[in-house]
Parts: C-alpha cells; sequence; structure tokens
C-alpha cells in the first residue's frame, strides 16, 4: 500500500531522514516506533505534502506521491491524522468534521461519512454542537480521527494518538482504532508508547537517527532488546 | 476570525469611558450643537465611516489569512474608484440604456459600475498576489512572521500603483457624475443622495461577506485556512488557492469601497494613502483581525472624526482619527473585539 524508499528529508537545510526505508501492507496496522526527535512525524510530513522529500520515493497504491501537493494526496485517500492539539478550536465539533470531508463532492456522502463517525464515536455525537476548544483530550483525539476518517480514505497515519491521554481513553481509542482496521483501512501509527503500540499493530519499525533501526513483527519487538536500547540512548546503560 | 464579541477587562473599559463622556461633554459644550447638526453629523460620519470599515475588513480579512500587513491596500481602493469610473464612462454615452430605462437608468449604471469594481479590482487581487507576494512566500517561511518580505513589497507595491494610475489617468481629481436623484434634507443640510447609499451598499457588502464565511463551503475553507496552514492541508483544501481567493476579496471589497465614495468626492490618485491609514486606525479600534470589529471600528473613526471637525475644529481633520487610535492604543490595547493573539508581523 505505502511503501517509502531511500527517503531524505528534512527542515529548511536541518536534514533529519538519511535514507528510510518501509513498507505498510495493505489493511495492516503498523507502527513506526523511536524516541524524541528520531524522524518519526517527519516521515509522516512527508508522506502527507507537508515537506519536500529531497532524495528517494514515497509510492502509494503503485503511484508515486513524492512532492504532491498535500491536497491531492489527501485526494488520492492517504490521510494524516494531526494529534489532537491541532484541531480548529473556534469551529463547532460538526464543522470539524465537515472540513474532514471538504475533498467530497455530494452532501449525501457527507452526511453519510458524518454518520459513520458518529457510529465509531459516539462521544463526538453527544457533544456535536459544542465547539472544539471545550472538549477534553481524549474527545480531542477522537475528533482528529474522525475528521481523517470523514474524506473516504484508504489509509491513515496517525501522529501519537496516545499522546497526553489517560490509559483507559488511550485503550479505548486503541480499539477504535483496530475497528477501523477491520472495516478495511489501512493503518500506520506513530507512537512514543511502545506497549501498547506493539500491542495493537502487526508489524512494527524503529527509528533511529533518521533511519529505521530494528524492524520485525511486533510480537517479536516486543522483547527485543535493541528497542529498549533505542529508546534509552545509544548504548545500553551501564549500572 | 470570529471571536466571540469580548468586551475587555473592567479596568480599561472604565478609563475608556471616561474619556467617552468627557468627548461627549466637549461637543455638547460646543455653540453649534443642536439635534440639527447632530443628524446630518450621524449620517456624514457613518458613510465615511463605512468606507473605513470596508477597507479595514480587507486589511482584517487578509491578516488573519495570511498573517501579512498588506500596506498596498489604499491602492487597490483608489484603483477600484478608477475603474468604476472607465466603467462610468463607457456607459454614459450609450442611449439605448436611457431609453431602455428612462426612470432609473442612473440607477443601473452605478450598479453595474460597483458590479465591475467588484470583479475587476478581485481578479487585480489575484493576479497581484500570484506575480508579486506568491515568489517571495518560497523563500520565507510562508505568510507568517518570516513573510517580512511581503511587508515590505506591499510598500513597493503601494509606489508602484500610484505611479501606474498616475500615468494611465494623470494626476487631475477627475468627477464621477452619477445620476441618483435630488440630494435630500438631513437636518437642515442637503446632502447627497449617495451617502445613504454608501450605508446601504457597505452594509450590505459586510453583511454578504459574513453570510459567505459563515454559511457556505468556500468561507469554512477559508475560516480553516486562517486558523492553520498545515491542518488545512491535511483535510484537503487547497491551501495556495485559498490565499489567492481570501486576497481577491479583500481586494474586492476595497475596489467596491472606491466607487461608492467616488460620487460623493472625487476620484484621485492619491486617495488611495489616507484611506489605508484611516483604515488602519479604524481596524485598531475595532480589534484587529476581527471582522466584525472592523466595521465597529469603522462607524466609531468615522463618527469621531466628523463630529469633531465639526464642534472641535474643522481644520484638523485628518487628526482626529489617528488620535483615536493612539488612544485607543494607550487604554485598550486590544481594540473594542480584539482579543490578544500571538505576534504577528
Amino acid at each position: 500500500m505505502l511503501k517509502i524508499n531511500q527517503l531524505i528529508s528534512g527542515y529548511g537545510s536541518v536534514q533529519i531522514l538519511n535514507g528510510a526505508n518501509m513498507k505498510v501492507e495493505k489493511q495492516s496496522i503498523v507502527a513506526l516506533l523511536g524516541g524524541n526527535g528520531t524522524g518519526k512525524s517527519t516521515i509522516l510530513r512527508a508522506a502527507s505534502g507537508l515537506i519536500r522529500s529531497w532524495k528517494g520515493t514515497i509510492e502509494f497504491n503503485g503511484e508515486q506521491i513524492q512532492n504532491l501537493p498535500a491536497h491531492e494526496i489527501v485526494g488520492r485517500g492517504l490521510v494524516q491524522v494531526t494529534q489532537g492539539k491541532d484541531v480548529f478550536p473556534a469551529m463547532s465539533v460538526t464543522e470539524n468534521l465537515k472540513l474532514g470531508g471538504f475533498i467530497l463532492k455530494s452532501k449525501k456522502q457527507l452526511l453519510d461519512n458524518l454518520e459513520k463517525v458518529y457510529n465509531y464515536f459516539p462521544r463526538l455525537n453527544e457533544r456535536k454542537d459544542q465547539l472544539a476548544a471545550t472538549l477534553s483530550g481524549g474527545e480531542l483525539q477522537m475528533l482528529c480521527i474522525g475528521r481523517g476518517l470523514m474524506s473516504n480514505p484508504k489509509m491513515i497515519m496517525l501522529d501519537e494518538p496516545s499522546a497526553a491521554l489517560a490509559p483507559q481513553i488511550v485503550l479505548d481509542i486503541f480499539k477504535n482504532i483496530n475497528r477501523i482496521r477491520q472495516d478495511g483501512l489501512t493503518v500506520l501509527v506513530v507512537e512514543q508508547n511502545v506497549r501498547m503500540a506493539l500491542l495493537l499493530a502487526d508489524y512494527g519499525y524503529v527509528i533511529k537517527d533518521g533511519v529505521i533501526n530494528v524492524e520485525g513483527d511486533s510480537k517479536k519487538l516486543m522483547y527485543d532488546e535493541s528497542v529498549k536500547e533505542s529508546y534509552l540512548g545509544g548504548t545500553k546503560a551501564n549500572v | 476570525m470570529f471571536n466571540k464579541l469580548r468586551i475587555g477587562k473592567k479596568g480599561e473599559n472604565i478609563i475608556f469611558g471616561t474619556f467617552v463622556l468627557l468627548y461627549i461633554g466637549w461637543c455638547v459644550n460646543s455653540p453649534d450643537m443642536n439635534i440639527e447638526s447632530l443628524k446630518s453629523v450621524l449620517t456624514i460620519g457613518l458613510s465615511v465611516g463605512i468606507i473605513y470599515g470596508l477597507v479595514a475588513l480587507g486589511i482584517s480579512l487578509i491578516y488573519t489569512g495570511l498573517d501579512v500587513v498588506n500596506f498596498s491596500h489604499g491602492e487597490f481602493f483608489m484603483i477600484g474608484a478608477f475603474a468604476g469610473l472607465t466603467m462610468f464612462n463607457l456607459l454614459g454615452n450609450q442611449d439605448w440604456i436611457f431609453n431602455v430605462f428612462p426612470d432609473a437608468y442612473g440607477w443601473i449604471i452605478y450598479v453595474v459600475c460597483l458590479f465591475t469594481a467588484f470583479v475587476s479590482m478581485g481578479l487585480f487581487g489575484v493576479f497581484i498576489e500570484r506575480v508579486f507576494l506568491r515568489p517571495l512566500t518560497k523563500k520565507g517561511g510562508g505568510y507568517t512572521v518570516a513573510g517580512m518580505g511581503i511587508i515590505i513589497c506591499g510598500f513597493g507595491l503601494s509606489v508602484v500603483l500610484i505611479n501606474v494610475a498616475y500615468l494611465i489617468w494623470n494626476p487631475v481629481a477627475k468627477p464621477f457624475p452619477a445620476e441618483l436623484g435630488l440630494p435630500m434634507e438631513i437636518g437642515g443640510l442637503f446632502l447627497p443622495i449617495t451617502y445613504i447609499w454608501m450605508i446601504v451598499v457597505g452594509l450590505s457588502v459586510a453583511a454578504g461577506l459574513w453570510f459567505f464565511l459563515n454559511k457556505t463551503k468556500m468561507g469554512l475553507g477559508i475560516r480553516a485556512v486562517a486558523y492553520s496552514k498545515d491542518v488545512s492541508n491535511l483535510v484537503g483544501i487547497n491551501v495556495p488557492l485559498y490565499i489567492s481567493i481570501i486576497f481577491g476579496i479583500a481586494c474586492a471589497i476595497a475596489g467596491i469601497g472606491g466607487t461608492l465614495v467616488g460620487p460623493t468626492y472625487q476620484v484621485v490618485v492619491f486617495m488611495g494613502y489616507i484611506i489605508l491609514m484611516k483604515a488602519f486606525a479604524a481596524a485598531v479600534v475595532g480589534g484587529f483581525g476581527n471582522l466584525p470589529g472592523a466595521i465597529v471600528g469603522g462607524f466609531t473613526v468615522g463618527i469621531f472624526e466628523t463630529a469633531s471637525s465639526f464642534y472641535i475644529s474643522g481644520s484638523h481633520k485628518d487628526l482626529y482619527a489617528f488620535l483615536l487610535m493612539i488612544v485607543v492604543l494607550m487604554i485598550k490595547p486590544t481594540g473594542f473585539f480584539g482579543v490578544q493573539v500571538k505576534m504577528k508581523a
């Protein structure tokens, strides 16, 4: 579904990614793990067209999409779900969701998708006329995922869905992500919460210094020493 | 863009209210004060104010959408007036309009002129944005604080546009003799009917903009782009296109403003500069970046200016708008409806 090949990219003149390779199969959940500043989010931003790819290719459904305008990438069915803080706070929940379906042409399709999202997240239905600024952290994250689902995507990429949330809410959101996968979508999750992410995912990649360091089946990664190393720093702590 | 109309802190309001009361007291003590003169002051003040408000609306719209202040906005106002005047001269010697609509031909021609100014300035604004401003965003961080180049480009554009207009239309002030019917008597003064016409059209344009931004899909997109370019990109909005649309709408509104003042005052190449400065004062008074605030600020500046030149001293007319701006900045820095926002260039 999504294939990233020798991707080099960064911000301004600062290079963050040094040739990252990864692959996401259809209808799978793949976790992309790594510490702060390792380039997790950079991969997402390059894939969704927010920053330019300097070198390398990004393929989606067999077509090269690197350096396309961001709205065209959304049109092809690859949608990035932002962190919960990136909503439009002065708009109501429904308006936020309608913005997610901005590329849809027909009004009926928009209302159908709205219904679908409220089905995934009944909490949003209860609060549909409230301003997004008044929602709790968990509800904001639900709103972001719902907004991503509005445009009939084939694949969604989540940027740290568990950031700053209570464990109970994270569990709830991850259950919903699993349900979304069962309904036929492909999911890429960028996470810092390694345990939860690996419980959810089928396959995992660990990124370090802009390259994929370790990859493998999620059950295997869970007990992999090098994953811990990637998180704790370059060398094992000698205690 | 539509901050809930928040009426500032209590202390600020008390000090500001004291100033307002002192000012009203000063005006009431004036020997010219009577109900008749008050009526005409209010009419003139509101009609001038809506023009300031329309230009301030454009400045605020560009500020919220693009995060920059457009210092060439007065020139779009001026060229809009010339666009309307050109259309007026084209239609003025067409006899068939007079033959088909013998009663209302003056109005019909004037409405066509307003429409011409609106459309042509909209397209001209998109052209300016695409050709002169867009290339600058490639170097800096887009239309953000890093876009200081765009602000300086705005000053340059202002000089260039004035001089281009000077070449085309020469610096002589031109009359805009729209035939809109007899003057009306308000408070003992015979005022041209265009004063009322300005208020009506100006308020309709503002209401139309409100409807467009709040009730249409494109308006939803514009509000999204104004809040965050990145998130708008991620929901599939064509952000470069929408930035052009925002700029175009702001310029189109300025163009309408130019054609509206044409028949009352005269059309001259240098009319843009002072209007820009006063519209800036209006935007600050109303709360910078707040769209309803821009219109309210425009009315406030217009009435304050007219009342002061009537009751205090008429020879310092251009001083009062900036005096009001300074007082508002000192006492109530957020303006009437503004909220404290992060620093924008």
